[in-house]
């Protein structure tokens, strides 16, 4: 809908001649609707025109209508309202005759707005308001939360199936890393000319953490993509996918964590019972830190193909980065850059506790930033493309 | 029992406390489907992060995406009561339509309403797992529709007798024949009457007998204020189990009434030469 606006109302707006919404455009629009024309064939979309024409019937005209503060030298409301049939006594054309990309708004709908009645029974629902992105983004968080049986369940099923007809079952993996640390450990002490006493259970705790941390990241990539089949054929929740492998994460890392009471038995160290309660904060951060990334990684990935092969290189690289096989000591004077590494952070506030050692100055400020700043970025970037992950998986 | 919900509907809001709101309804306005198609090209973050750090003809060409417009400008009422038969040629929509009424899909542009739960039966494997037992898979399929193993568990040997597998039920659903699955599935979701039921065209490949079963089934419940979308190019089923039809013809909404009128107009749609089956291009930054 173009309107000639050479000589009408001059608002702080800046309008320019063609402005779709201007808030003369607004005005008319609410007339015409009111004025019970059928349809209007316009460049806005419904939304709009369902806001402009509430605002003007909510009799708010003056300054909502304009946008902002009341309008300086006219208003528009005070003015002769504009005749809905004509636009300056010119032909009107239809937005679509200049090719523009129209949508032609059912009217009739628009007056009555809010409610759906029921022939057979007289029943009338009242519609709830457009919910924004955000909302349609929270209500995705919770709806997941409340659906913990299903995604506790299916998380359950997972590590079941993925050891389908073994005698050990999900024990292989348990088996798995226990040979490894045994392997690495004698190799490794010898190589860093370190005392197995100390070395193992280093390892061995730092190990299993990392996988936990590692494997979280990695699978985070396939956190929509994975579940292609369910996100195309049945509404869920999207974060529910998310919660899943959060939570088969823990499964396995329950599993793994059977290892290290053992080598806490084998090389006795000094424990501090009163710390092993900093565990319970440290794994809660770090499975809301999982939940955010998968989320994050899972539309990422879901939408470019390449990050998952990125992730899983940068991912193997930072493993030696980061000191799982080497203790921090041995970086002498420099060890403050290790602070940098997200993945020593967590894995440092976790083995400090069980290793009765101290944890690093900043681990803990260091993850809660983490935390804070990954759920809002998460948040963000969720609210504005959750509608697209159906079509990008 | 109408005279009683009636009365109450006279006082403003009791029917949302007493739960009596049982109106289900899906309302789209103006819903336009836009599928992105990523090429390679433009799934490829390298493209994408050059198209953000240069301006020139690369920026255009790497973020040249098309999108084809899988349903355009469709305005529908389905309520209570409504027995809808999407009818149209092979690739007019009715797949995403259906898709967008179990609210997979959220529309690109306009507003999609619905109340009432909603029981989808778009893909026939969704929750089945080929390994376990047809017993199992009652209770996994239920799991995505919504329901507690515990209820789902109790709900077991009704939904076992209605499929009419006999010992067959015990066996794992990898044995299953085409036929055997989708009465499978059927029974499963209509297990709980849903107040709206969402199905693609494949149940047309179950047998005649039931077919006829599960038709009566669904009368059932549409008898009690519930709702049926049912997408088929079978002209024959959708006279046989709907009472209105929606004609959709690449993308737009063609006719919408009564079922006989839509029909003649789908008639006529084949028997008129067709222009090329072109899905239309809107292009899109």
């Amino acid at each position: 809908m173009v309107a000639d606006f050479s000589n009408r109302a001059e608002s702080r707006m800046n309008i320019h001649k063609n402005a779709r919404t201007t808030p003369y455009s607004r005005l008319l629009m609410a007339h015409r609707v009111a004025a019970g024309e059928r349809a209007l064939t316009l460049c806005v979309s419904e939304q709009t025109v369902r806001k402009w024409v509430r605002r003007w019937r909510a009799g708010d005209s003056r300054r909502r209508l304009c946008g902002g503060p009341p309008l300086r030298s006219h208003s528009l409301t005070e003015g002769p309202l504009p005749d809905p049939r004509n636009n300056f006594g010119k032909t009107r054309a239809s937005p679509a005759a200049y090719g523009w990309c129209t949508t032609t708004i059912d009217c009739r709908d628009l007056m009555d707005a809010g409610t759906v009645s029921d022939t057979g029974t007289g029943l009338i629902v009242e519609l709830p308001e457009t919910p924004t992105r955000a909302g349609l983004a929270i209500t995705d968080l919770v709806e997941g939360v409340r659906k913990s049986w299903l995604w506790t369940t299916l998380a359950q099923q997972d590590v079941k199936l993925r050891y389908r007809g073994s005698i050990l079952g999900p024990f292989w993996q348990t088996l798995t890393t226990a040979v490894m640390i045994g392997g690495m450990g004698c190799i490794y002490s010898k190589l860093f000319n370190n005392d197995l006493h100390d070395y193992l259970p280093m390892l061995s705790i730092g190990l299993i953490f990392w996988t936990f941390i590692a494997s979280m990241v990695t699978e985070g990539c396939g956190t929509f993509t994975s579940v292609q089949g369910i996100i195309q054929q049945v509404r869920l929740p999207f974060s529910l996918h998310a919660y899943r492998l959060v939570y088969r994460n823990l499964l396995t890392l329950a599993h793994n964590f059977v290892i290290i009471p053992i080598v806490l038995l084998l090389f006795p160290h000094p424990i501090v019972w009163a710390r092993l309660i900093e565990l319970i904060p440290a794994l809660l951060l770090i499975s809301v830190i999982g939940v955010w990334v998968s989320i994050l990684l899972g539309m990422v990935s879901a939408r470019f193909r390449d990050v998952p092969p990125i992730v899983a290189s940068i991912v193997q690289v930072v493993f030696f980065m980061t000191p799982v096989m080497w203790p921090v000591q041995a970086l002498g004077p420099d060890a403050w850059w290790v602070q940098l590494n997200p993945f020593f952070v967590a894995i440092d506030v976790l083995r400090g506790p069980l290793l009765g050692q101290p944890t690093a100055q900043y681990s803990w400020t260091i993850l809660a930033i983490i935390t804070a700043v990954g759920c809002v970025g998460s948040f963000a970037f969720f609210a504005r493309f959750r509608s697209r992950i159906a079509f990008w998986v | 029992m109408r005279w009683v919900v009636r009365l109450l509907c006279q006082v403003p809001l009791p029917h949302r406390f007493l739960g009596l709101a049982s109106l289900s309804f899906l309302r789209l306005r103006n819903v336009c489907v836009d599928f992105p198609i990523y090429q390679g090209s433009s799934r490829s973050l390298k493209r994408a992060l050059l198209a953000t750090s240069t301006h020139g003809n690369l920026a255009r060409d790497a973020l040249d995406r098309i999108n084809v417009r899988a349903l355009s400008d469709v305005s529908v009422d389905i309520v209570s009561g409504d027995r809808v038969g999407l009818i149209g040629l092979n690739g007019a929509g009715k797949t995403t339509l259906l898709k967008v009424l179990a609210g997979v899909y959220e529309p690109s542009q306009g507003r999609f309403i619905s109340s009432g739960n909603v029981s989808s039966l778009l893909d026939i494997q969704v929750g089945l797992n080929p390994d376990a037992t047809g017993r199992e898979n009652i209770v996994l399929r239920g799991m995505y529709m919504g329901i507690h193993p515990q209820e789902m568990r109790t709900r077991v040997d009704g939904v076992a007798e209605f499929t009419e597998l006999g010992h067959y039920i015990d066996m794992p659903v990898r044995t299953y024949s085409a036929g055997m699955m989708i009465r499978l599935a059927f029974s499963i979701s209509t297990c709980i009457p849903p107040d709206i039921l969402i199905m693609d065209e494949w149940l047309t490949a179950g047998d005649a007998q039931f077919l006829d079963k599960a038709q009566r089934r669904v009368e059932e419940f549409v008898r009690g204020s519930s709702i049926l979308v049912l997408a088929s190019h079978s002209t024959q089923l959708v006279e046989q189990w709907c009472n209105r039809a929606i004609l959709l013809h690449q993308g737009r909404l063609m006719t919408i009434g009564p079922i006989k009128e839509v029909v003649a107009a789908y008639q006529s749609l084949i028997a008129s030469p067709s222009p090329e089956a072109s899905a239309p291009i809107a292009a899109a930054g």
